[in-house]
């Protein structure tokens, strides 16, 4: 049966003092698909193997369905892990790899042998149960080793950037089916992972990590939509951000700009940090008639990226900003070119007011 | 016309050619010789008229004295590898898994002195710890725990004690790179999956070691029969072992035929060690080489 874990003001220091995780505090749901997004050391992969139970937390508890576990010796928690270069055993088979958890359970072989097939077959792998890990690809390799983890029906599945060794294509598809099994096993399942577009795309929510600490945790369109903190707004996805003094319902942010607050930010700070993203704002040709004042400046493009379904334009504004602007590739005619006059436009509710 | 650069010899060939001359005029050749004299009735050098013989070989054989030699060789080789290996291994983990830089040095450091001080000095070491006033003997005998000097030298396990000493850095040395390449996230795996620590590392980190033990094995069982100071030294000639009895047959009865004989069935004994790793070893991991 799946569990819920919480994670109570944890934190882990190194000898020699290094922080690399900082009072951790997150409740994770039962048959929640949770992730933990970061750069590459921002404590997310420790935090997991706290969990795992392969580090002690230095301070602070961590619980499962409510009983301590933060103790309690890694092979008796019950948790599946999927470790990022796999850790298949390679003098076993795939089924014997797969059968060991069950094996350590002490299950009857009858027992094992069914439930070796059926994890295999529910990870598409039927027919290779006698090749040794090094005759697999890296794909048939991940399968076998998500098989290891589920078969011994875990409380809860840990997975450290388990598709990192993927290419694209594979990866995708592979996001798509680790999902759909989490949902139909109801599986609490803890992913790490750096990349933004993969959390975005499996997750039900989400913990933003930084420098070991948790900067949001929330649902990927929150953490997409309203982040909360600089660093959140900066990490996922490409943003615009503006840093300006209070001048009454405005912004003033320097080089003659001056964006409108949206009408819930109307008290606040004197000075403060603002992101726009750059698919919020419309681009048109240059129009002699001026937008309403606050959430429309002219520009010029400066250059473009085409990404396929949408371009990315780099447009220098009147006074010197330089800001992306995202539309979508809405057919040739509409692609704007580098030295187009070019007016934006944006929604002042758009623009979401970021903590330091 | 056969190509012209097919018929120059390949640059990195000559790189070869010293060591294979040295190997060839200072390994093949005597061993070569000595297996010749090991069938000849005498040394063609100084007696014109030999001829072929296996006298040598039937001597052997005949008699019960040198198979007990040779099995006492044998013995000792044996028992010197496993207790080599049972002390070495759980040095070899540490070593391998140790994360500080610094007590990794320190245990490189531990196991490579001994080997700084020559063996003879080693064997004289021991001797006074293990004779009937030596440092072990007079200890318990105060401490009123054995009324007698227990007889540690001149004795199997006085040869042992010696050998395991001199032998371990090898079986540590070997051990520790193999350990060291096992990655460490299969033990966690393992128990991740609900094995203990202990039977993680039963069910992962030993079978995966398998190479670093055979390996090491022979290198210190290959080192222990053919060792010589040590057995003479601990053993005084009260334990004969095969160099020893070469030594004897060369130095005091000038038979090089029959030294020669022995020393032939002491290399057979290694080299039958060496075919027996081989298949071991192709049977460990004969199947992960598939791919």
């Amino acid at each position: 049966m799946s569990a819920s874990i919480e994670i109570a003001g944890v934190s882990k220091v190194y000898d020699g003092g290094v922080r690399a995780v900082d009072t951790v505090a997150m409740d994770i749901r039962q048959g929640e698909f949770f992730s933990l997004l970061g750069p590459s050391g921002c404590g997310k992969t420790t935090t997991l193997r706290m969990i795992a139970g392969f580090e002690t937390p230095s301070a602070g508890a961590i619980r499962v369905d409510g009983a301590d576990i933060t103790h309690v010796p890694a092979h008796k928690r019950d948790m599946g892990m999927v470790f990022q270069n796999y850790a298949l055993f390679p003098h076993r088979t795939v089924a014997e790899n797969v059968a060991f958890g069950l094996r350590m359970r002490g299950l009857d072989k009858t027992t094992i042998a069914a439930k070796v097939k059926a994890a295999l077959a529910m990870v598409e792998l039927s027919g290779l149960e006698d090749r040794r890990p090094a005759q697999l690809s890296g794909g048939q390799q991940q399968r076998v080793a998500l098989a290891r983890a589920i078969v011994i029906a875990p409380r809860v599945l840990l997975c450290d950037e388990p598709l990192g060794a993927l290419d694209k294509k594979l990866r995708q598809q592979m996001q798509f089916e680790l999902k759909q099994l989490q949902k139909k096993l109801g599986l609490t399942l803890v992913f790490v992972t750096h990349d933004q577009e993969e959390a975005l795309a499996m997750s039900d929510r989400i913990a933003v990590m930084n420098g070991g600490r948790v900067e949001q945790v929330g649902t990927p369109t929150e953490i997409y939509d309203q982040p909360k903190t600089r660093f959140v707004a900066d990490f996922i996805g490409d943003t615009n951000i503006f840093r300006g003094e209070r001048v009454g319902p405005n912004l003033d942010v320097g080089k003659n700009l001056i964006l409108a607050l949206p009408a819930t930010e109307a008290q606040g700070a004197a000075v403060l940090s603002v992101a726009l993203r750059p698919e919020k704002i419309r681009l048109t040709l240059r129009a002699d008639v001026a937008g309403a004042a606050g959430s429309s400046v002219h520009g010029m493009v400066e250059n473009t990226n085409f990404l396929g379904g949408a371009v990315l334009y780099r447009v220098t504004l009147e006074g010197g900003h330089r800001v992306l602007v995202q539309q979508p590739n809405a057919g040739t005619t509409h692609l704007f070119v580098p030295g187009n006059g070019v007016t934006l436009e944006w929604t002042p509710a758009d623009l979401v007011v970021l903590k330091d | 016309m056969s190509s012209v650069a097919s018929q120059r010899p390949n640059g990195l060939a000559l790189f070869i050619l010293p060591g294979a001359l040295l190997f060839a005029s200072f390994f093949f050749l005597p061993i070569g010789l000595m297996a010749l004299m090991s069938v000849l009735t005498g040394n063609p050098v100084v007696m014109p008229k030999v001829s072929f013989t296996t006298r040598h070989y039937a001597r052997m054989i005949g008699d019960p004295y040198y198979l007990e030699v040779i099995w006492t060789t044998i013995r000792i080789g044996l028992v010197t590898t496993l207790v080599a290996l049972l002390i070495g291994y759980p040095l070899a983990h540490w070593m391998a898994r140790i994360k500080s830089r610094t007590g990794h040095a320190l245990l490189l450091m531990a196991v490579l002195a001994p080997m700084l001080t020559g063996i003879v000095v080693r064997t004289f070491a021991w001797m006074t710890l293990l004779s009937d006033k030596g440092v072990v003997n007079q200890t318990l005998m105060s401490l009123g725990l054995i009324a007698q000097p227990l007889k540690l030298m001149y004795t199997e396990t006085g040869i042992v004690v010696g050998l395991v000493h001199i032998y371990v850095p090898f079986m540590v040395l070997t051990l520790t790179g193999v350990i060291g390449r096992i990655d460490e996230r299969l033990e966690q795996a393992a128990e991740n999956l609900g094995a203990s620590p202990l039977r993680a590392f039963l069910e992962v980190t030993l079978p995966l070691s398998l190479p670093g033990i055979l390996a090491g094995s022979l290198l210190v069982f290959a080192l222990a029969i053919s060792a010589y100071v040590t057995p003479i030294l601990l053993g005084g000639f009260q334990i004969m072992t095969l160099p020893i009895l070469i030594y004897q047959q060369i130095s005091a009865n000038f038979n090089v035929g029959f030294a020669a004989a022995l020393g032939i069935v002491l290399l057979v004994i290694s080299l039958l060690l060496v075919i027996a790793y081989n298949r071991a070893l192709g049977l460990v991991s004969g199947q992960r080489e598939l791919q």
